[in-house]
């Protein structure tokens, strides 16, 4: 027994062995299993999300056309943290979308959203009744969903004071949105959910309009499930 | 190594005051921040509007303060008391304690600067700290194997280590993995749900592999110490031990179940939750029976009554975790305020009193005094934190279970919200309640450090 009562045997054999087993088991082996799923990008993503007109490129079209100073600015915007820089051509394009989800992603982090919303839709608990998307069949959350640049690390949180988030393009409209980020009080009485107004700012006219970051977090939050929403009537007829 | 010259050349008391009192003022932090926060969930948060206040924010100070801030502080302060007392070695260099005291302090102060003033953040819970500085904690942390790693290796050139020995090697080892594992692959190496795997192990190994083995290592010295007797059983404490290092780095997972994760691996992790018990009971029943024939001290030492008021309130967080560690009770308490409960049991009722009765038995010996300044002070903290807390504790158990069939019954969402407040605004009485005796445990700090004339033990009816 002497031995084992020794700094390099307990170094050794539980500091360093049955770390690397218990590694080994508990998310080297889950990430071989899951290593086919392809890893995205934010511009990859963008692209997707032009490509297959998610509901998230109208809103993001959307708010380029509601708010065109603050767009342009937010263009011109830079952020070195969230490795996002000016865009050469200031449109609604990939460039754009993919720089939105960016800093939208950075601010949510940032102002701690993952400690009050999850982004885990579990298939018990009638979760999929609650956060579920009408006339999807099954809108649990999958692996492949969460397999890109803006959940490493992964979102999904421990704590609900709020709804759940991943499904969240198919809850609200961006006008919601807008009004919920300033003063959620404003949309849901009784809610205890802080407001952001520094996310606005006032434009030409004297009103209040979101500014970079909240035009962001707005195009982030309303691509959070853009992939589950069922296109349009008049697109699916197209 | 009996007398006190050769004692006072043994350990660095600076180093141990200075570790020791920065934990304090920063478990006051911790329990301030966490206090504003409740505020904000009961709807009345008084600095609504303000950026840097943002309550988001500040419930990340909360946590990371918590490990960083708080625990590194008062485990290092300890540490750096019983390692050489129980080696017979000095720690490495003085000097580099002194660097790693600073460094410590600015790692923290500057991850509270970028979280409430920059903005940046990394939405690992308990790894809030940005990206960037996370290295550089790592570092610290290999400092801080080389330092406390070399008294525990000259000792056991000599012969078997204590008990406490291997707790604090293994973790001494485990550490820095763990930092480096949890706040790099997950940003850098993986996305999605293998990342969710590394920070569910992530979360779990900073309380299973760096506070439990440190907690238990130091209550492995410091109860028999106390008590002036040895461990009941040698064969439990090497069963907890090896118990501990197998299964609780397994355990992670728990904390995504029913998520994407593989299923294989959800399941393993409950098994080796359901292990655990077992290795934690064996060391419960071990400290235990050591108690026993000694119990009448819980009444006059309060340190010893912190350190089983911990234990048994570890043994409470245990016993619920074999309940929701299963996937029957997930359905009902995940996401919901149980899981609060549970992690302020465990950290605040547990660690946290430890460390309050581990650092109140060492101070007024590092002043040369026999006793605290007041015996009045000292109960009214342990009883306004002992009820402080385990109040909490079941009123967020309740609101958790309130919550939770509120959530499946699907009720509009806002039903939850308000059926949480009550439980929420007692929350905040009780954190008023907790704050409070912490204030008197520092006060008693305070004057005990700066009282004139050594305070003798006289006029106490136990002698330790
Ligand atoms: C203190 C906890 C808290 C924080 C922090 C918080 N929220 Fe909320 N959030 C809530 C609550 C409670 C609700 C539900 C009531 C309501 O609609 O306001 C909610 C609702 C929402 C909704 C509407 C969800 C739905 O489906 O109806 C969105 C979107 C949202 N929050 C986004 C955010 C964002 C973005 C942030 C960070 C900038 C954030 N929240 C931070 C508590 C919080
Ligand atoms: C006065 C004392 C304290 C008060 C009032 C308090 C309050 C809070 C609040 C309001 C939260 C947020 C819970 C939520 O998201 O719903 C929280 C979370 C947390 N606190 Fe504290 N806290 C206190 C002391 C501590 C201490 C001393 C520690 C650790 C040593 C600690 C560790 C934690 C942890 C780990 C969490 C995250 C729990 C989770 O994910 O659900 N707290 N605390």
């Amino acid at each position: 027994m002497g031995k084992m009562e020794r700094f390099s045997f307990v170094a050794l054999v539980a500091g360093v062995i049955f770390f690397l087993f218990a590694d080994f088991v508990s998310w080297a082996l889950p990430m071989f299993v899951l290593k086919d799923i392809p890893m995205k990008t934010k511009t990859d993503l963008a692209a997707e999300a032009k490509a297959k007109n998610y509901s998230a490129w109208a809103d993001f079209e959307k708010l380029a056309r509601y708010y065109p100073e603050q767009f342009k600015k937010f263009c011109d915007y830079e952020e070195k943290f969230a490795g996002a820089g000016k865009v050469s051509n200031c449109a609604p394009n990939e460039e754009t979308f993919a720089k939105a989800l960016a800093i939208g992603h950075r601010w949510y982090v940032a102002e701690g959203c993952w400690n009050c919303h999850s982004q885990d839709v579990r298939p018990v608990s009638n979760e999929t009744l609650r956060f579920g998307i009408p006339g999807v069949s099954n809108t649990v959350s999958y692996p492949s969903e969460y397999q890109n640049e803006l959940q490493a690390p992964v979102l999904w949180g421990t704590k609900r004071i709020g709804p759940d988030l991943i499904r969240e393009a198919a809850v609200h409209d961006i006008d919601w949105q807008v009004a919920h980020l300033y003063d959620p009080a404003s949309t849901s009485p009784g809610t205890n959910m802080p407001g952001y107004p520094w996310f606005f700012e006032k434009n030409k006219d004297g009103k209040l309009v979101p500014n970079e970051r909240g035009l962001a977090m707005l195009v982030y939050l309303q691509w959070l499930g853009t992939w589950e929403v069922k296109p349009t009537k008049e697109w699916a007829l197209k | 190594m009996s007398n006190t010259q050769d004692l006072q050349n043994l350990v660095n008391y600076g180093l141990v005051k200075a570790h020791i009192a920065m934990g304090l003022v920063f478990f006051i932090i911790v329990g301030l921040v966490g206090f504003l926060y409740s505020l904000q969930l009961d709807g009345i948060y008084p600095f609504p509007g303000i950026e840097f206040l943002s309550p988001g924010r500040v419930r990340m100070i909360h946590t990371a303060g918590a490990a960083y801030g708080f625990l590194v502080n008062m485990f290092a302060g300890l540490l750096y008391w019983a390692v050489p007392r129980f080696t017979g070695y000095r720690v490495l260099s003085d000097a580099l304690g002194w660097f790693m005291w600073i460094a410590l302090q600015a790692a923290v102060l500057i991850t509270v600067v970028a979280i409430l003033f920059l903005g940046q953040a990394d939405n690992v819970e308990w790894g809030e700290t940005p990206w960037w500085i996370d290295p550089i904690i790592v570092f610290w942390l290999l400092l801080h194997l080389v330092q406390f790693g070399a008294p525990l290796f000259k000792a056991s050139q000599r012969g078997p280590l204590y008990v406490s020995g291997w707790y604090i090697s293994a973790m001494l080892v485990w550490t820095p993995l763990v930092v480096f594992m949890g706040n790099m692959i997950p940003r850098f190496w993986s996305a999605g749900a293998g990342a969710g795997a590394v920070q569910s192990t992530f979360i779990h190994d900073l309380v299973g592999l760096y506070v439990t083995p440190v907690a238990w290592g130091l209550m492995y010295y410091f109860v028999p110490i106390i008590m002036k007797k040895p461990m009941w059983s040698h064969g439990l404490s090497l069963l907890g031990f090896w118990g501990l290092a197998f299964f609780y780095p397994m355990n992670g997972v728990h904390h995504f179940l029913w998520s994407p994760i593989p299923m294989f691996a959800q399941y393993s992790a409950v098994f080796a939750t359901v292990a655990i018990e077992f290795a934690v009971t064996s060391v419960l029943i071990n400290f235990m029976m050591t108690l026993r024939g000694s119990a009448e001290q819980l009444k006059y030492n309060v340190p010893l009554r912190y350190m089983y008021t911990g234990a048994i309130f570890y043994w409470i967080t245990c016993f619920q975790c074999a309940f929701h560690v299963t996937l029957t009770f997930q359905k009902v308490i995940h996401f919901t305020d149980w899981v609060t409960g549970h992690a302020h049991l465990i950290m605040f009722g547990t660690f946290g009193l430890w460390v309050l009765g581990m650092a109140e038995y060492v101070w007024p010996k590092l002043f040369g005094k026999e006793t605290m300044y007041s015996k009045g002070l000292s109960e009214g903290a342990y009883w306004l934190l002992m009820i402080g807390v385990l109040a909490m504790f079941f009123d967020l158990t309740a609101a958790g279970l309130v919550v939770g069939f509120d959530w499946i019954g699907l009720n509009p969402w806002i039903d939850s919200v308000n059926f949480s407040k009550p439980f929420w605004y007692f929350r905040s009485v009780l954190g008023i309640m907790m704050l409070t005796g912490l204030f008197m445990y520092a006060v008693n700090f305070w004057k005990t450090a700066t009282a004139g004339k050594g305070l003798s033990a006289e006029l106490r009816s136990d002698s330790v």
